[in-house]
């Protein structure tokens, strides 16, 4: 059989809210077994002895905190839903979220594939309380109280399209769906699967039950193989388990805790009583699963047993494995069971007893059995090949395997069999790990969450959990931020080279009043537009640093310098990083700033970062047509070269004047002086001239008299201008062979100050483009005009460009960004960049910031939901208790949703004036009777508090509305807003967008029918 | 030598913050740069705490716990592979807990034994001596430590101008650091075996060389010097007790002093250590240094060493590290050779 990979859980326990605190209560041998809650019910009801009296041992057992708890908003699940469903249906969907996460992948990723969802649960105590009175049924309630919606619910939420089903078997039901998982998964029906089960004591019906049958402990507690063992003590829990096939878990990449190698279930058939175990059906069971698993006894470490400390059901199990055990081995099989800690959690016993094998597997050690101390001999098990253990085990090195038993009262039982992980890191990293930690690799740590509170939330939890960290890289932390931590509305991102940086940043961000600073709600993707600076950015050893850290631009600049190596007679990418003064000279300046700009831009998009528009200064330009695909980079290469190196021909004399004025202004001096004309229009106020350097000394003279400043550019020559016109015939014979193809991105040329149009960017294009002035200023305005770009992100060794349109008076809102800026810029420069975009709505391919090694799955802690709402009811029992919980006074049936500050978002977070839909704030609702009704029936109808349910509220996604929903919605519209008429559900469901549409919607019926 | 090779499989290294050069410092010292250079010779060395307010950035527990991280993950390995801890120090963060055991949580490490051995100079080798115990005792694979810092002992607020030159001379001599290795029963990562190991207490009867004081509750007030040294001793003693030692340790592989490719000398400071390769004259092999650029980081020196060591060492080939601590004088040794 292949073998199954467990690469991702999540659980709470009594006194274990996680699968960190679970495995910490396991090695502390802590006790979880506490008094029943308050909220359940009262224990004194049915204390009393009397004949005829309802009698329950039951006084104590094992309690989940925050039951009640649910992040109903994350999961757009309406209160009135939220309170209507089986609490173990609102653990399990957080559970399932967090598990997906601890496997490596955001859960979204998931979404549409066939991931299948395998819960174990065990009778339904949620639907007998709530449904016992017929006149409080609700839709919701039916819903809500079906076992199988605790699959369901999940594959839905999540939009998994696997199979989904609720797996009854009694109290092993929960390693029945690892069962049935690992063979869906075997069968190909499924890649991804999520098992396991959900346990919550809701009524005392299961302990009275227990007492009857003499098998309830006395003071709630389970103990397990234990002379002292009485009885069973029940206990909720919820635990599920993400599953692979192994392969498949190999090749992702994924953290595996430890494999199941083999599953095996049977049934007791009719045997002695069908509440009663069987010695024989528990051997074969176990049997069954070693050959499947292709272990032999002596092969298995230790057990975790089913144990629920009964007498007879010890007895029994002690039997069955002491016939499989009680071999010829060179140490006892230790066997112990987590029921000593929790006491008996029913339904999720059996994922109890696979997660603590599972993380006894991945941390080597085997927690003690509590309770293991005060061993039952007549179990006798050391003559069976058996060791109850008293302390922590510790795996010797190598494969280890283990066992996982789960016993159905009806009979049906079950076996897994585990073993340690395969080796994936044996391919030592060796001792240069930390040469580049000193280089500083930065990477981008994401999170996000579903309100700027979420956010913080959580980043005050990473933020712990990081600084708990050894210091060291933070680049693989932050690659499985960017996979797992992405996805929810609110965005984060913080470039951090090692995790000290890490954990600071995190810390801080945590720490801010105002959200704004580190929670981004993007609307829409943003519109980047790449500029490509020209001739005189260049400096040597431009982008080293960038070069350094960044392998996906040394793969690029690589290209363009093989694409320049056979016309520049030389390597350009090692003149450039060599740090030579030569790079100033016009014949190597233009080829080595082509290279860096193909180069950068090119990287940018490897990273995601498409342009919706390229724009190119000058020799700028070439590489911007190389991006928008109208020129091949070897063709763009080639005249670049050739270009460069005719100019650099020219004679000396040429020279560039930058001046501060218009070009109206110039227009009088210029015409005095025909050896100089317009090199580049770069603003409003910022003009070059290009000529004859005696004619522009002259110019400047004047100028300066005028009090207008001018500043001599550093150039060898007079680009752009008549003194050009020598070497533009012979670029003239090598571009006219050039293939043009039309621009895939638009272009902004400027040679002609506007977007290119149907004008083919041939051979006669460059010639004239390298005599005519540069029209950037015009190019740009007419690229914003056509694209309004939110970012335009300058593509050169340095910001050359970005304080020109700073000054160019652009519409909008627009953020500069670059990716190397000046000579002291790293691959953090970069990672900033992604990091800007990121927050602005950018989904980037987050692969390319890193180097392989570092694409390295870290475990980073699930996500924290939100515990401030909280939904219970007061079972339908007797109790003279009820008065005293605040709670109960809701009458039965209503949603009890407790909420603390509203959660209303801050004015900076709501959704723009011109985001559809159209926004109505709280004046209008005022003004407008027909919204005031909308908000009101869709209030009443959700359980919202009326605060939450505002204009901008979406009905399918913030709200959770379904069929039904809608149309109790439609029943309590038509009541409150007669005058509106009778309105069909076809009518309504296209005005069901938002709040504030279907008030306009209502708005015009009752405008039609009052004229 | 016991029946069982140990090997080394990686190795890591911590050192905080920048590094500080000398002119930084002779500033500071108000010394000059040149005496530095002249007398002692070392380039660098970092610090774990500000030198202007003292406020300490990293512990010691920091340091080896980042370089634990780094030789753990070199060697391909995870935290429940690594069967024990021995961590070497003078200068714990706590005298309880001890810093190996703060170091194992750190490093996610439990029900190992996490052994702290209290050593200067020859606390890198004790503590690969006490792994290839534990080693030969059927261990598969262990982390072993070594590492100083010199916030307690090193105060640049004090009224330095006062303080006598052979005080002074610990203000540059020393730096903060930690090293770590991976010591595994079979050849893993890098796969050097360790061949011999030497470790033997050789001071009955000698005057301490170096002394490094600590206060407690009673003595808090008491003024005395904290760190002193006997340099002329030490520069004594050192050369002769080196070169004893690696004859010792020829003598125990029967290897030859050609068979040498590498020599990984004391690192006391970057004279005395060239004055001890003058001494220890093994021509054919080639001197791995740092203590130029780190400072004398105490028990972490060898790790730093044979760190810089491993990138040049080909298979086949030998090299040999000797320190010397000249506090109670203990003479240590390894014996390293690739496979």
């Amino acid at each position: 059989m292949d073998s199954i990979a467990i690469v991702g859980l999540d659980c709470a326990f009594p006194g274990a809210p996680g699968s960190d605190a679970y495995w910490d209560l396991l090695m502390r041998g802590g006790d979880a077994v506490g008094d029943i809650p308050e909220q359940r019910w009262n224990p004194r009801d049915y204390a009393s002895q009397e004949p005829g009296a309802v009698h329950s041992e039951m006084t104590r057992g094992g309690f989940i905190d925050d039951a009640d708890a649910f992040d109903n908003d994350f999961f757009s699940v309406a209160p009135r839903e939220a309170a209507a469903m089986d609490p173990q249906h609102r653990l399990l969907l957080q559970c399932a979220w967090r598990a997906l996460e601890d496997s490596g992948r955001a859960p979204g990723a998931l979404a549409g594939t066939d991931a299948g969802v395998f819960v174990g649960v065990m009778g339904g105590e949620w639907g007998r309380l709530r449904m016992g009175d017929h006149t409080e049924i609700t839709p919701q309630l039916g819903a809500g109280s079906s076992a199988g919606m605790t699959a369901n619910r999940i594959s839905y939420h999540l939009n998994l399209t696997g199979p989904s089903l609720a797996v009854d078997t009694a109290c092993s039901s929960s390693l029945v769906a690892v069962h049935l998982a690992a063979n869906a998964l075997l069968s190909g029906e499924c890649d991804t699967a999520l098992a396991g089960g959900v346990n919550l004591v809701l009524s005392p019906a299961l302990g009275i039950v227990y007492t009857q049958l003499g098998l309830a402990s006395s003071d709630g507690r389970c103990r397990p193989f234990s002379a002292d063992a009485d009885g069973i003590a029940r206990s909720d829990g919820v635990g599920l388990v993400v599953l692979r096939r192994t392969a498949d878990a190999l090749a992702d990449g994924q953290r595996i805790y430890a494999v199941i190698r083999g599953t095996a279930v049977n049934q007791d058939g009719r045997s002695n009583g069908v509440t009663a175990p069987n010695r024989w059906s528990q051997q074969k069971v176990v049997e069954a699963a070693y050959r499947r698993a292709g272990v032999t006894p002596e092969q298995v470490s230790f057990i975790e047993a089913h144990g629920t400390g009964t007498v007879l059901g010890d007895a029994i199990e002690c039997a069955a494995l002491g016939t499989v055990h009680g071999v010829e081995r060179a140490e006892p099989c230790a066997i112990g069971s987590v029921k000593g800690n929790l006491g008996h959690t029913e339904g999720a016993a059996g994922i109890a007893g696979l997660i603590k094998a599972a993380l006894a597997l991945h941390h080597r050690i085997v927690p003690a059995s509590r309770f293991a101390d005060r061993e039952n001999p007549q179990l006798r098990l050391a003559e069976r090949g058996l060791r109850l253990l008293k302390s922590p085990l510790r795996l010797p090195p190598g494969e280890a395997v283990a066992g996982v038993s789960s016993f159905g009262m009806g009979g049906t039982n079950a076996h897994a069999v585990l073993a340690t992980a395969p080796r994936t890191r044996n391919k030592a990293v060796g001792s240069g790990v930390r040469r580049d930690t000193a280089a500083g690799a930065a990477g981008v740590f994401t999170l996000t969450g579903d309100t700027p509170e979420a956010l913080r939330r959580n980043l005050a939890d990473q933020a712990e959990a990081v600084a708990k960290r050894p210091r060291g890289e933070a680049a693989a932390l932050c690659w499985s931020s960017n996979r797992i931590k992405t996805g929810l509305p609110f965005r984060f991102a913080l470039t951090a080279r090692d995790t000290a940086e890490l954990a600071a940043g995190l810390r801080q961000a945590a720490g801010q009043d105002l959200p704004g600073g580190v929670a981004h709600r993007p609307w829409s993707r943003p519109v980047v537009a790449f500029l490509f600076t020209g001739q005189g950015s260049q400096f040597p050893a431009m982008t080293a640093g960038l070069h350094r850290d960044s392998a996906v631009y040394r793969h690029f600049l690589d290209e363009a310098d093989a694409a320049l190596a056979p016309h520049t007679g030389g390597s350009v990418r090692d003149l450039i990083l060599g740090g030579e003064q030569r790079i100033h000279e016009t014949g190597t300046a233009q080829p080595a700033l082509f290279a860096v700009g193909y180069a950068l831009a090119r990287t940018l998009t490897e990273l995601g970062v498409q342009p919706a528009a390229v724009l190119g200064h000058s020799i700028g330009e070439y590489p911007a047509a190389v991006l928008a695909g109208v020129l091949s980079l070897d063709e763009a290469a080639r005249l670049v070269a050739v270009r460069g190196a005719l100019m650099q021909e020219l004679p000396a004399g040429g020279g560039m004047l930058a001046v501060n004025a218009s070009p109206a202004d110039l227009r009088s001096l210029l015409d005095d002086e025909p050896q100089v004309g317009l090199g580049a229009v770069n603003g409003p106020a910022d003009v070059v001239l290009s000529g004859a350097v005696k004619a522009l000394e002259r110019i400047a003279e004047i100028l300066r008299s005028r009090g207008v400043r001018t500043r001599a550019v550093p150039v060898s020559h007079a680009f752009h201008s008549p003194l050009m016109a020598p070497a533009l015939s012979r670029f003239a014979e090598t571009a006219g062979t050039v293939a043009a193809a039309p621009p895939q991105v638009p272009l902004a040329s400027t040679r002609y100050g506007r977007m290119l149009r149907d004008e083919p960017m041939d051979g006669a294009y460059w010639t004239g483009q390298a005599a005519e002035p540069v029209l950037f200023s015009s190019a740009l305005g007419a690229l914003n005009e056509a694209l309004a770009p939110t970012h335009l992100i300058e593509i050169g060794p340095k910001p050359q460009l970005l304080p020109l349109a700073g000054r160019a008076g652009l519409r909008g809102d627009i953020e500069f960004l670059h990716p190397a800026p000046g000579a002291e810029a790293s691959g953090r420069d970069l990672a900033e960049l992604v990091a800007a975009l990121y927050r602005a709505g950018l989904d980037p391919e987050w692969d390319a910031l890193y180097a392989p090694r570092q694409r390295t799955a870290e475990r980073l802690r699930p996500y924290v939901f939100s515990d401030r709402h909280r939904f219970w009811n007061r079972p339908a029992e007797p109790s003279e208790q009820t008065a005293r919980s605040p709670k109960a006074a809701v009458r039965p049936g209503e949603p009890v949703l407790s909420l603390g500050p509203p959660a209303a978002l801050p004015a900076e977070f709501a959704e723009p004036a011109d985001a559809p839909p159209a926004r109505l704030d709280a004046l209008s609702q005022e003004r407008d009777p027909v919204l005031a009704a909308v908000v009101e029936a869709v209030a009443e109808v959700g359980g919202y508090p009326l605060e939450q349910v505002v204009a901008s509220a979406r009905f399918y996604e913030d709200l959770g509305f379904d069929s039904v929903m809608i149309m109790q919605l439609k029943d309590r519209i038509e009541a409150r807003l007669s005058s509106a008429g009778e309105i069909s559900v076809q009518q309504l469901l296209p005005a069901l967008r938002s709040v504030g549409s279907l008030a306009e919607f209502l708005t015009e019926c009752v405008s039609v029918r009052t004229p | 030598m016991t029946g069982t090779t140990a090997y080394l499989a990686s190795t890591g290294t911590a050192l905080p913050g920048a590094p500080v050069d000398n002119s930084t410092l002779g500033k500071l010292l108000s010394v000059s740069e040149e005496w530095i250079d002249i007398f002692v010779g070392t380039r660098t060395r970092h610090f774990a705490w500000d030198l202007a307010t003292g406020e300490v950035h990293q512990s010691l527990t920091d340091l080896c716990a980042e370089a634990g991280d780094l030789a753990i993950a070199g060697a391909g390995l995870d935290a429940s592979d690594i069967e024990f801890l021995v961590l070497a120090t003078a200068t714990p963060d706590t005298l309880l807990p001890t810093t190996a055991a703060r170091v194992a949580d750190r490093l996610g490490l439990n029900y190992l034994p996490a052994y702290q051995l209290q050593a200067g100079c020859s606390g890198a080798v004790q503590a690969i001596d006490l792994g290839r115990s534990l080693i030969a005792g059927g261990c598969g694979a262990g982390l072993v430590i070594g590492g100083d810092v010199t916030n307690r002992h090193l105060d640049l607020r004090r009224d330095l101008s006062r303080m006598p030159t052979e005080e002074l001379v610990n203000y540059v001599l020393f730096g903060d650091g930690a090293g770590a290795a991976v010591l595994t029963a079979e050849p893993a990562g890098e796969r050097v075996a360790l061949r011999g190991v030497l470790n033997r207490f050789a001071g009955l009867g000698r005057p301490p060389g170096q002394i490094i004081d600590w206060y407690g509750i009673t003595d808090r007030h008491t003024e005395r010097q904290m760190i002193s040294e006997d340099y002329k001793e030490i520069e004594e003693s050192v050369p002769v007790m080196a070169v004893e030692i690696l004859w010792d340790l020829l003598g125990l592989l029967d290897w030859g002093i050609g068979d040498l490719d590498f020599l990984l000398p004391p690192q006391l400071s970057t004279r005395m250590t060239q004055r001890i390769v003058e001494h220890l004259a093994v021509p054919g092999a080639r001197e791995i240094s740092c203590v130029s650029d780190t400072g004398n980081t105490g028990n972490a020196l060898p790790f730093q060493q044979i760190e810089r060591l491993l990138p040049e060492l080909r298979v086949g080939q030998r090299a040999l590290t000797i320190a010397v601590e000249s506090s109670k004088w203990i003479k240590t040794g390894l014996a390293l050779e690739k496979v």
